[in-house]
């Protein structure tokens, strides 16, 4: 029972690794570059800012950030260099958001059936 | 985003009930009422530093501590599964006409089990928002 000792959650990451992630996320256009990512895996740097109103130099760079932060790996196909999301951490924030959801749907539905009945 | 920093990675719930507010923090604070809806047995000591047991009967344990209590208002506590970091838990009570709205926020840590050695480490706070959204919108789309 180690526990008692944690500290509760505070609103400074120490962690730079963490600050990369959620600076990466906090860009609108990375955020959309993720997207596009998760619909085209594999796609390059020249194929994404086809679809975007900025160069391919602008998306290089993003491209690059969100690799700093883990977001994204890349490989090289031949001359192309083609980039894939790596979902790993998303999933799991997605899967515990809806599972503590989930768990307070259930807690809040039996706190109303005690009150109202 | 300048705003980012005031962001918490958080999942937030609120329900309206047809109860007056006193009764409604009763049912928050009163460990054989929270035995009904939090957990099937809920020890709590409705004080700061009290002590927070949650039992389901499928036998999961979680203890916790209770971090804030503003009489009829609100009551926040953290509370963890062994060998896992801490959540904090706040509980806020708004009255509205007849009724009294309860609104939850859990802010959380990952799953101990995850494989992200980097996000497990993180303590969990402002900039988390950002990825929670990020992640309703790719991944649970």
């Amino acid at each position: 029972m180690s526990a008692p000792t944690a500290q509760p959650p505070s609103g400074d990451s120490a962690d730079p690794a963490v600050d990369a992630v959620f600076a990466a996320l906090a860009d609108p256009t990375r955020r959309h570059l993720v997207e596009l990512l998760a619909a085209a895996p594999g796609a390059t740097a020249t194929g994404l800012a086809a679809t975007l109103p900025i160069s391919r130099q602008a998306v290089a760079k993003h491209l690059a950030t969100l690799d700093q932060a883990g977001l994204v790996h890349s490989r090289r196909n031949g001359r192309e260099l083609r980039f894939e999301l790596e979902p790993r951490p998303l999933t799991d924030a997605a899967a515990w958001i809806a599972a503590v959801g989930g768990e307070w749907d259930g807690r809040l539905e039996r706190l109303r059936q005690l009150l109202e009945r | 985003m300048g705003c980012v920093s005031t962001l918490a990675h958080t999942v937030e719930r609120s329900v309206l009930l047809a109860a007056p507010a006193q009764r409604v923090w009763d049912a928050l604070t009163d460990a054989s009422l929270l035995s009904e809806w939090l957990a099937d047995e809920v020890q709590l000591e409705p004080w700061e530093g009290g002590e927070v047991v949650c039992r389901d009967e499928e036998g999961e344990e979680r203890r916790g501590e209770v971090r804030l209590v503003e009489e009829a208002e609100r009551i926040a506590f953290d509370w963890w599964r062994e060998g896992e970091a801490p959540s904090r838990v706040e509980l806020v009570i708004d009255a509205v006409g007849n009724e009294t709205r309860v609104t939850v926020i859990e802010s959380g840590a990952w799953p101990a089990a995850s494989p992200t050695p980097a996000l497990l480490a993180a303590t969990w706070g402002a900039r988390l928002r950002t990825l929670a959204l990020a992640l309703g919108r790719l991944v649970l789309a």
